[in-house]
């Protein structure tokens, strides 16, 4: 078969290294490796089809990624507003709560949200006040690794080229002359997309994109397009802004609304952005991601029916999309109708996915349905799929619960015991490790696991309302009036505080 | 039956009061859903890990060459 025929046959069938050897094979036979001979189509062709195999093989979408870091948190001055109003931003945790069950029923995490349906790389959950709490914040609702910065994520400058082709890079960057291939718009466009993502080299790539948009006298959508993607990956917001808006202008594409939106979200403008999907959805009805941008913003913002109608949308479109699947079936879950999360979840198993939480949240869900002989099994699975503590750590506190609501104290007390020798920040198992500790009636320890766990999550009421209650049955009225308070404050519709508070200030006046 | 009745017989008062004692007791944290996991954040770290582990084969070969030129 001629050689660059099984190169593209290679390329379709998505086996890029070989088709990668295969043209470089064909590209040795032309004089110069550098550049291709412009004599011969054949060894442009097979340069081009070369670029694309090495991009296609670390290809990452632009849309999923960007994973803020430490120093992208702390520094970021790209907040409009100060002290934004109340439900236009997506910094401020926990201010707009509509719809969607209370903190009695649905756990939060430490940025005061509540637990979400799928983890996607870029899920900022609000904005530390000081370095320490930064470091503190988990990345995602349950992993805290956080990064310095969000550089370190993408594949370092040359690491791809290092494992791709180990004889030297295949394209000498500092070698090239931009200005020629700005000229030759295809050969530009393999090239841009081999700069950009195989050798994450933002700056080149932006100098050729540049030179290219000139060329093509400003008429090409694809190549504002990526300018816009450069300027965002350099995190020049507003640069970026402009040139998808402009692309916009020229030819209406769904990846350029999804684009655009994400420069929103990291400018901090939600609303802006619900309302460009939304324009996007005039454009093209039914569009799954759009809609389930529009959801995941909802979610963001804390507006739990608006999400849930969204989120519904969406799976009315695609009924595989794992995301919204999963958020319905946790929203179902804690909305006290376990069997119907089942049936969620159980389909998220025949999407495919095959992992740790997965099989957490069957377990959980089978065991409140009362399909007890699935339960263990799923948590078993759950268990051995397990890829880092804190899951292992939040198998264990579920399993605690089952233990408790089975009755078997002492093994609910191993199991807890066991979540936090997995994961020593585990709040809530904290929690509950001390509720059985006063059972057993060890007050003291009680008290000192309360104390750990009100300070690991502050916004968390049960360990501030279990400090009072403690408090107050052995007398110490003043410890358990503040604990009260700070319970309160975390979750002020608690009627148990509320009566509590009460109570103390009467004894308080009579005093 | 008439066995039963004489074993258990039936209190019912007429006239009384009925108390009610709301004893604080403590809450346990909710049982926790995990999210579930993406596909692009793990592609990203394989890509990583697989780049580092080559890397660092690639440094103990030669490693071992130079031990064994010297």
């Amino acid at each position: 078969m001629e050689p660059l025929f099984l190169a593209w046959s290679y390329f379709r069938r998505r086996r890029f290294q070989l088709c990668a050897d295969l043209c470089t094979q064909i590209l040795e036979k032309s004089p110069c490796d550098q550049e291709p001979d412009p004599a011969l189509p054949v060894s442009q062709a097979a340069w081009i089809l070369k670029a694309r195999a090495l991009t296609e093989m670390v290809y990452v979408d632009e849309i999923d990624t960007d994973q803020d870091g430490i120093a992208e948190m702390m520094l970021d001055e790209n907040a409009i507003a100060q002290v934004p109003r109340p439900g236009t931003s997506l910094k401020l945790p926990g201010t707009n709560q509509t719809g969607g069950p209370s903190p009695t029923v649905r756990p939060i995490t430490q940025a005061g949200r509540p637990i979400t349906g799928c983890l996607r790389s870029g899920t900022q959950s609000g904005r530390p006040g000081t370095l320490e709490q930064a470091i503190r914040m988990p990345r995602t609702a349950y992993t805290a690794r956080p990064i310095a910065s969000s550089s370190g994520r993408f594949v370092r400058l040359g690491t791809a080229s290092m494992l791709t082709s180990p004889d030297g890079p295949f394209i000498n960057l500092s070698r090239l002359n931009l200005t020629k291939y700005a000229q030759k718009p295809k050969l530009a466009k393999a090239l841009f997309e081999y700069i950009f993502h195989h050798e994450n080299d933002v700056k080149t790539a932006l100098d050729l994109a540049a030179l290219s948009t000139e060329h093509s006298q400003y008429k090409d959508w694809w190549w504002k397009v990526q300018l816009g993607k450069c300027y965002y990956r350099l995190r020049l917001y507003r640069e970026a802004e402009k040139q998808f808006k402009s692309a916009l202008k020229q030819q209406e594409m769904v990846d350029t609304f999804l684009y655009l939106a994400k420069v929103y979200i990291s400018l901090d403008q939600p609303v802006t952005a619900i309302n460009l999907f939304k324009q996007g959805l005039n454009k093209f009805p039914g569009e799954v991601t759009l809609l389930y941008g529009i959801a995941r913003i909802y979610e963001k913002m804390n507006n739990m029916s608006s999400a849930t109608e969204y989120y519904k949308e969406t799976l009315k479109q695609d009924n595989t999309h794992v995301g919204a699947i999963a958020f319905i079936g946790i929203d179902h879950f804690y909305a006290e109708q376990p069997e119907v999360a089942l049936r969620f979840f159980r389909r998220v198993l025949q999407m495919g996915v095959y992992n740790c939480p997965l099989f957490n949240n069957l377990g959980l869900c089978c065991f409140y349905a009362q399909q007890y002989d699935m339960t263990l099994t799923s948590f078993e699975r759950a268990l051995s799929l397990a890829e880092d503590e804190e899951e292992v750590a939040a198998v264990w506190y579920n399993l605690g619960h089952i233990a408790v609501g089975v009755g078997d104290m002492n093994l609910a007390h191993q199991c807890f015991r066991l979540a936090l020798v997995s994961d020593n920040n585990f709040a809530e198992a904290y929690n509950n490790l001390a509720v059985l500790e006063m059972r057993r009636g060890h007050v003291e320890q009680a008290k000192a696991l309360l104390q750990t766990a009100s300070s690991l999550i502050p916004n968390l009421y049960e360990p501030h309302y279990n400090f009072a209650t403690i408090s107050d049955q052995i007398g110490d009225l003043q410890r358990s009036y503040t604990a009260a308070q700070k319970s309160a404050a975390a979750f002020p519709a608690h009627m148990d505080t509320k009566r509590l508070i009460e109570q103390l200030k009467q004894h308080f006046a009579v005093l | 039956m008439a066995e039963m009745k004489s074993m258990f017989r039936e209190v019912l008062p007429k006239q009384g009061q009925l108390y009610v004692e709301d004893i604080p007791t403590m809450v346990l944290c909710k049982p926790i859903l995990l999210p579930l996991r993406f596909m692009t954040v793990p592609k990203l770290e394989k890509i990583q890990q697989t780049a580092q582990d080559t890397i660092r084969q690639q440094e103990m070969t030669e490693k071992e060459q130079q031990k064994i030129t010297h």
